[in-house]
């Protein structure tokens, strides 16, 4: 269960990414927090002042993708999430990574600002 | 809120924030393209002769930046870094933001894994030969693209 839907996130957020490929302006906002429900949340108490930092067991967390437009533009509005369990944190991060580098293809890639130097060199050597 | 200068220093300060308040921290990672901004240099000008130089800068692609930002609403810390190079993506995701996701999770802390530093360069230049965006790519290769060749070849 918590795979597919991790899969099912996977192509979308793919599908996110590529909306961004052809457009020169734009952006993704990646968030990812600890999974907790108001109600289950053990209160403060004397004893254990932070309850929070002695946990018995692994939580999972939760992962929200959205391209940024406001509820205004609810047209364009994409949003999506998913849950990873804390076993399926390794796998998930490397293929979000693998998913990110290549959406996020506007950014500089590795040699350009090395090339450029060069050639700038070259340019004004002679 | 200031910007930290290495990604290091900003992983070291999140896992700190994260380990104090792990229950309402987040980190959000913003994505965003610009059009590039025409602008005349020195450069610019000289190179004006060759044609194949002139349409690249007349045809920029636009710029994408990165800005990671650790965030807890209760103490209202932000922490934020900014790169805009593609060779710091798959080390940020996978083992910064891998390292923080296991300590929102609650998990133990792995074992310190000290050859990451050698893993971003190589899928970088995956990347960068498989990037679809070909108009930069193309262009370029004109000019400088066989001396980049030689020189990994070399090394």
């Amino acid at each position: 269960m918590p795979s597919s839907k991790t899969h099912l996130s996977q192509t979308e957020l793919e599908k996110l990414f590529s909306h961004r490929k052809g457009s020169d302006h734009g952006a993704i906002y990646l968030t990812q927090k600890r999974l907790t429900h108001s109600e289950d949340a053990t209160l403060p108490s004397r004893d254990e002042e932070f309850p929070d930092l002695n946990l018995s067991e692994p939580v999972p967390i939760l992962i929200r993708a959205s391209n940024g437009k406001s509820a205004r533009e609810r047209g364009d509005k994409a949003k999506i999430s998913t849950v990873v369990k804390p076993d399926d944190l390794d796998g998930f991060y490397v293929r979000y990574a693998d998913i990110c580098k290549a959406g996020m293809a506007a950014l500089k890639p590795r040699d350009r600002s090395k090339k450029k130097a060069k050639a700038k060199k070259k340019k004004t050597g002679p | 809120m200031p910007y930290f200068k290495t990604a290091q220093e900003w992983l070291d300060q999140s896992n700190l924030l994260l380990q104090a308040r792990p229950a309402t921290t987040r980190i959000t990672t913003r994505y965003s393209i610009k059009p590039a901004r025409t602008r005349k240099s020195k450069t610019v000008e000289e190179s004006a002769t060759d044609d194949a130089a002139a349409t690249t800068t007349e045809t920029k692609p636009p710029r994408g930046s990165l800005v990671i930002k650790t965030y807890d609403p209760e103490s209202g810390v932000v922490l934020k870094y900014r790169t805009t190079k593609a060779a710091e993506v798959s080390r940020l995701f996978q083992s910064s933001l891998g390292r923080l996701g296991r300590g929102m999770a609650a998990m133990p802390e792995p074992p310190v894994e000290e050859a990451m530093p050698d893993a971003p360069p190589a899928g970088a230049a995956a990347e960068g030969a498989s990037t679809p965006t070909g108009t930069a790519g193309q262009q370029q290769t004109g000019g400088g693209g066989g001396g980049k060749k030689k020189k990994k070849g070399k090394k």
